[in-house]
C-alpha cells in the first residue's frame, strides 16, 4: 500500500486518492463538518459518473444525517447545475462528488455555499477548523432527518440557460453540432440543450453508459477525436466538456481545436455586443480579452486565479462576463459559476446572430501565442524567486494581485507559485511564440540555471 | 466522564444514536465487514428507525469501499436478511436494527456466508480486523454499485410456506391480529397471513420507526394487541418486535402470554413433524424441557443470545432452538431467529389440533418466573457476578454464561445483558413465592456493590 500523502485539503475542497486517501472515514467526517457549518437544513449531493460516485456519496450523506441536515440525493449532475440548483431552491449548502478533470483514481468533495457559489479562502478555513476540531454536534436519534431525492436540477439549469438567449433566433439556423461530453455529468444534459435549442447533434462518448473519461484534457490532443467527428460530419462547431462541465473547449467548422482561452474570449465578445459593461477575468487570462473589450470600450479589471475570487471581483465591479483561460466561462446573471451549458448556449447565440462562422468569430480578434511553464520549487523557495523575478524586470509595469506579473503594451510574463502543488506557473502571452518564449527563458536562465 | 452506552459484542455493535454510536464507527464495522467478507456479495436491510438512514449511507460506503457487492433490501426484517444470504450465496450480511431496544439505540447485526448470525469465533476475528483498523480498501476501477433484490421476498414467502402445513390452516380462515411495533415487518407479513387465507388485523402497522410502545413483545408491552384481539374477536393475537427476530401471542381471549410461552408453543408442532434434539439457553422457561420429554427428546442449554443459541444448535444437529425472549429458529431449515415462521407454525398447530391459544398453552406445565434488571455500570459487572459465584459455592454454580443455580424444582440465572449496561436476574419455579425470593436475594445482594454507582 502506498502511503496515504495524496490527500489535499484546501480552498477547492477536499481531494484524494481512492482506496488510499479519500476513504470513507473522511468523507463522512468532512460531511458532518459542512453540516454543522450550514446548519441543520436542506443540503444537495450530487456527483459526477466515476465509479467511486457511490461509496463517496453514501458517505457523505451518513455524516450529513448525523449532524441533523437533510441531504437531497439530486444523482448525477454537472456542478453548474448543482450549485444553480442550491441557488434556486434557497438550500443551506451542496457537496459536489467530482473528481473534475484529475485521473478516475481521484475524487473529490467540492463544499457551496447557500447561495450557490465555491467556498471563499476564509469560509473553507472555518470548515477545516472544525474537521479539525473533530467535535460535530450529532443528533439524537428522533431528531434525525430523512433523506429526500429530486433529480430537477439539470431541468432548472437549462430553463434558466435557455432563457438567456435568443432561442429563437438559434433555432432557425438548424446548427449541426458536435460534442464531446467525455462520459461525464453533462452527457444526457447536453444533448437536451442542444436538442432545445434546435442543433443537429452528432455526439461522442455522450450515452448513459459511456464510462467516465475524465482524465482526458482538453488540449489539441483530447480533442482530436472530436476534431475528426467535426470534419467527418460538417458540423459547424465542436464543443468538449470536462467530466462536472464547468469548462468548455471548442473546436471550429474545419475541426481545428480554438484553445480553451478562446472560449472565455467568445462569450465575451457576445455579452458586450448585447450589454457592454465591466469584464473580470483572472490574471493569468489571455489579453485577447483586452482587445475585446477595447473595441467596446469597455474596462477589463483581473483577479486572482479561481473561480470563487472571479465571481467575487465580478460583483465588485458589476461586471455580468467573465471567466478564467482555462475554458471556464462566467455569465454572473444566469448562474454565478464556471458554467459550460451557458458557454455553448452564448457562442451558438453569437454564430446566428452574426450569421459568421466559429472560426470567423475567432478570427475578429488578434491571436497571441501562450507558453506556460512548471518550476519545481520547494516552499521555502518561493518568496525569494519571486523577489528575483521582480528584480530582473525592475522599472517594469507590475501587477501584484497574486504572484508576479509583468506586462508591455502588447505582451505580458507571470509567476505565480500554485495553490495545490510546489512549483511556480509561469505563463507568457506575446504576439508569437519565440516572443513568449524568450520571455519565460529570461526567467528559467535565473532561477534554473542548469536547465 | 460518563461512560457511553457503546456496546461491541456478542450480538454485534450496539449503541446510543448520536452519542457513542456515530457514523464514522459504523462506516469503520462496515469496513472491517467487507474486509472479513472478501468480495461479497453482501447483503444489507435495515428496520425502520429513523437512525436507519444513515446508518444504512455508512454501511454501504464502508463495504463499497472494499470492494463488496451490495445487495440492498432495503427496509426488511432481521429473518429476510438470513434468507436473502443463502439465497444469493452471498459471503455475509448486516441487518442494521436495534431490534428489541428503544428508538434511541440502534445496532449493525453481522451474518455469516451460512445465513446464521456470527459465532464467537467468527466475530473474534471480525473485531480483529476492526481494531486493527488495517481494513482492505480497493482501488477505484474495483469499486460496484449497489445492486437490488425486488423478487427475494417472493421467494422467501414461498419458502415459509414450504415450512408449514399451510392447508389446514386456509381451511379455518383465522382471524389474526398482529401488532408490527411500527417495524419492517408490515408488508411482508400481511401477504405471508393472505397467504394463509387469514384476517389480518393490524396494529402500529405504519412502518414509521416512532414506537408505540417499548419494542420487546412482552406481556406488559402487548396490552394493547391483547385488547384488540378481544374486541375484534380475534382467534389469535401476536407481537412482533421491530425486525421481526422476536414474536410474543395473545389468547382470543385477551390474555398476553409471557413471551416464555412461545418456544413452548412452537415444539409441539416442531416435534412433531421432525423429532430432535432443542437448543434454548440458560435463562430460558423449564416448560420446554417438559415439552420435548413427553416427545422423547432432550433440551441441551447454553449462553443466552442468538448467535449462542444457533451456533449450539447446529453443532447438535437440533432440529428447534429459541429463547424466553421470544426469539425461535426451526433448524436446520433457517439458521436466524424468525417470527413469522414461528407464527405459521402456532397457526398449524391449531389448526391441526382444533384447540384455541388458551388451551394449547394451557396444557403447558404450570412454572412461575420472575425477571428483574438491575442498571449495573459495566465495570462493576465482573465484581458483582463473581461475589456471587464465591456466595453460591456450595450450589455447584454453572458459569458458562454469568451464574446459574439450579436445584430440583427451580433455578436462579444472574448475568450480564449482551446488549445493555444491566444485570439480568431471572428465576422459575414450581411456586410463586419461591421465584420471587431467589430474584430478590439476588437483586439486594447486587444492590449492596452497585449502590452509589447507579449514576455513573
Amino acid at each position: 500500500m502506498r502511503q496515504p500523502l495524496s490527500l489535499k485539503i484546501g480552498p477547492s475542497g477536499v481531494r484524494g486518492v481512492i482506496g488510499e486517501s479519500l476513504t470513507p472515514q473522511l468523507v463522512t467526517s468532512f460531511a458532518a463538518a459542512f453540516g454543522t457549518y450550514c446548519g441543520a437544513g436542506p443540503i444537495l449531493v450530487g456527483t459526477d459518473t466515476r465509479p467511486s460516485r457511490e461509496m463517496v456519496k453514501q458517505a457523505a450523506i451518513a455524516g450529513l444525517l448525523s449532524v441533523g441536515c437533510t441531504p437531497v440525493d439530486v444523482g448525477i449532475v454537472a456542478v453548474p447545475a448543482l450549485m444553480f440548483h442550491v441557488r434556486e431552491a434557497g438550500a443551506f449548502g451542496g457537496i459536489s462528488v467530482s473528481g473534475s478533470h484529475g485521473s478516475l483514481d481521484w475524487n473529490a468533495l467540492r463544499f457551496i455555499d447557500s447561495e450557490g457559489l465555491s467556498l471563499r479562502a476564509n469560509q473553507a478555513a472555518e470548515l477545516t477548523d472544525l474537521y479539525h476540531q473533530g467535535l460535530y454536534p450529532r443528533v439524537r436519534a428522533l431528531d434525525m432527518s430523512d433523506l429526500r431525492a429530486d433529480t430537477t436540477s439539470s431541468a432548472r439549469h437549462l430553463r434558466a440557460v435557455t432563457q438567456a438567449v435568443d432561442v429563437e433566433r438559434i433555432r432557425t439556423r438548424t446548427f449541426r453540432v458536435a460534442v464531446d461530453p467525455r462520459g461525464g455529468a453533462a452527457s444526457i444534459p447536453t444533448l437536451r440543450l442542444l436538442e432545445a435549442l434546435g442543433c443537429d447533434v452528432v455526439a461522442i462518448n455522450a450515452g448513459a453508459d459511456t464510462p467516465c473519461q475524465a482524465d482526458a484534457e482538453p488540449d489539441e490532443a483530447g480533442l482530436a477525436e472530436l476534431g475528426e467527428l467535426v470534419r467527418r460530419s460538417g458540423a459547424d462547431v465542436g464543443f468538449a466538456q470536462d467530466a462536472d462541465a464547468d469548462r468548455l473547449a471548442v473546436v471550429d467548422e474545419h475541426g481545428t481545436p480554438l484553445g480553451t482561452d478562446t472560449t472565455v474570449v467568445l462569450v465575451v465578445q457576445r455579452w458586450l455586443e448585447r450589454r457592454a459593461g465591466p469584464v473580470v477575468v483572472n490574471i493569468s487570462t489571455s489579453r485577447m480579452v483586452d482587445d475585446v473589450a477595447a473595441r467596446f470600450g469597455c474596462p477589463v479589471h483581473r483577479s486572482r486565479v479561481g473561480e470563487a475570487n472571479v465571481v467575487e471581483a465580478m460583483k465588485e465591479h458589476g461586471a455580468e462576463v467573465g471567466g478564467e483561460g482555462d475554458g471556464g466561462a462566467i455569465v454572473l446573471p444566469v448562474n454565478p459559476c464556471r458554467d459550460s451549458f451557458t458557454a455553448m448556449a452564448v457562442i451558438l447565440e453569437s454564430m446566428a446572430v452574426s450569421e459568421r462562422s466559429v472560426g470567423a468569430l475567432r478570427a475578429q480578434v488578434p491571436r497571441y501565442a501562450m507558453v506556460r511553464e512548471r518550476l519545481l520549487c520547494s516552499a521555502r523557495d518561493i518568496a525569494p524567486s519571486l523577489r528575483l523575478i521582480k528584480s530582473l524586470f525592475r522599472g517594469e509595469r507590475f501587477d501584484l494581485t497574486d504572484g508576479v506579473k509583468v506586462t508591455w503594451p502588447d505582451r505580458w510574463l507571470m509567476a505565480r507559485p500554485s495553490t495545490t502543488e510546489p512549483v511556480i506557473r509561469l505563463a507568457a502571452e506575446a504576439p508569437t511564440e519565440t516572443e513568449a518564449r524568450s520571455l519565460v527563458n529570461r526567467v528559467l536562465e535565473v532561477l534554473s540555471p542548469g536547465a | 466522564m460518563a461512560l457511553r452506552e457503546l456496546k461491541i459484542g456478542a450480538s454485534g455493535v450496539r449503541g446510543v444514536v448520536g452519542d457513542a454510536l456515530t457514523p464514522e464507527l459504523i462506516v469503520n464495522f462496515a469496513c472491517a465487514f467487507g474486509t472479513w467478507c472478501g468480495v461479497g456479495p453482501v447483503v444489507i436491510g435495515r428496520d425502520t428507525r429513523r437512525s436507519g438512514i444513515a446508518f444504512r449511507a455508512a454501511v454501504v460506503s464502508g463495504l463499497l469501499s472494499t470492494g463488496c457487492r451490495v445487495i440492498d433490501l432495503g427496509v426488511s426484517s432481521s429473518p429476510l436478511v438470513s434468507f436473502a444470504i443463502r439465497e444469493f450465496g452471498a459471503s455475509g450480511g448486516i441487518a442494521i436494527t436495534g431490534s428489541h431496544n428503544d428508538a434511541n439505540w440502534n445496532a449493525l447485526k453481522f451474518f455469516g456466508p451460512d445465513g446464521a448470525l456470527l459465532n464467537a469465533a467468527k466475530n473474534e476475528e471480525l473485531l480483529d480486523i476492526y481494531h486493527g483498523a488495517a481494513f482492505e480498501l480497493a482501488t477505484w476501477d474495483r469499486l460496484k454499485p449497489v445492486e437490488t433484490a425486488p423478487d427475494v421476498e417472493e421467494r422467501y414467502l414461498e419458502h415459509l410456506a414450504s415450512a408449514i402445513d399451510v392447508d389446514p390452516i386456509r381451511d379455518r380462515r383465522f382471524r389474526v391480529a398482529v401488532d408490527f411495533t411500527n417495524g419492517a415487518c408490515g408488508a411482508v407479513a400481511s401477504r405471508f397471513l393472505e397467504s394463509l387465507h387469514c384476517t389480518l388485523l393490524p396494529v402500529n402497522a405504519e412502518p414509521t420507526g416512532e414506537f408505540a410502545h417499548p419494542p420487546a413483545p412482552t406481556a406488559a408491552n402487548m396490552r394493547q394487541i391483547a385488547t384488540l384481539a378481544r374486541c375484534f374477536g380475534a382467534d389469535l393475537g401476536a407481537a412482533l418486535n421491530v425486525d421481526g427476530d422476536r414474536i410474543g401471542f395473545v389468547t382470543g381471549e385477551g390474555t398476553a402470554l409471557s413471551e416464555e410461552y412461545s418456544l413452548p408453543l412452537v415444539a409441539t408442532p416442531r416435534l412433531r413433524r421432525r423429532p430432535g434434539p432443542v437448543v434454548t439457553s440458560y435463562s430460558t422457561s423449564g416448560m420446554v424441557e417438559a415439552l420435548a420429554r413427553a416427545h422423547g427428546q432432550r433440551v441441551i442449554r447454553g449462553p443466552v443470545g442468538e448467535s449462542h443459541v444457533v451456533d449450539l444448535g447446529l453443532a447438535e444437529g437440533a432440529v428447534l432452538a429459541g429463547e424466553g425472549s421470544g426469539g425461535i429458529v426451526v433448524l436446520p431449515l433457517d439458521v436466524a431467529y424468525d417470527g413469522l415462521l414461528a407464527l405459521g407454525l402456532v397457526l398449524e398447530e391449531m389448526a391441526t389440533s382444533g384447540r384455541s391459544l388458551a388451551e394449547l398453552a394451557g396444557c403447558l406445565p404450570s412454572l412461575f418466573m420472575r425477571k428483574r434488571e438491575l442498571p449495573c455500570p459495566p465495570n462493576l459487572i465482573y465484581k458483582v457476578l463473581e461475589r456471587f459465584r464465591r456466595q453460591h459455592a456450595e450450589d455447584t454454580p454453572d458459569c458458562t454464561d454469568g451464574v446459574r443455580l439450579s436445584w430440583d424444582d427451580s433455578w436462579l440465572h444472574v448475568r450480564a445483558s449482551n446488549t445493555e449496561p444491566l444485570l439480568r436476574i431471572i428465576a422459575e419455579a414450581s411456586d410463586q413465592a419461591r421465584a420471587e425470593a431467589l430474584v430478590d436475594e439476588a437483586a439486594v445482594f447486587a444492590r449492596r456493590i452497585t449502590f452509589g454507582h447507579e449514576g455513573s
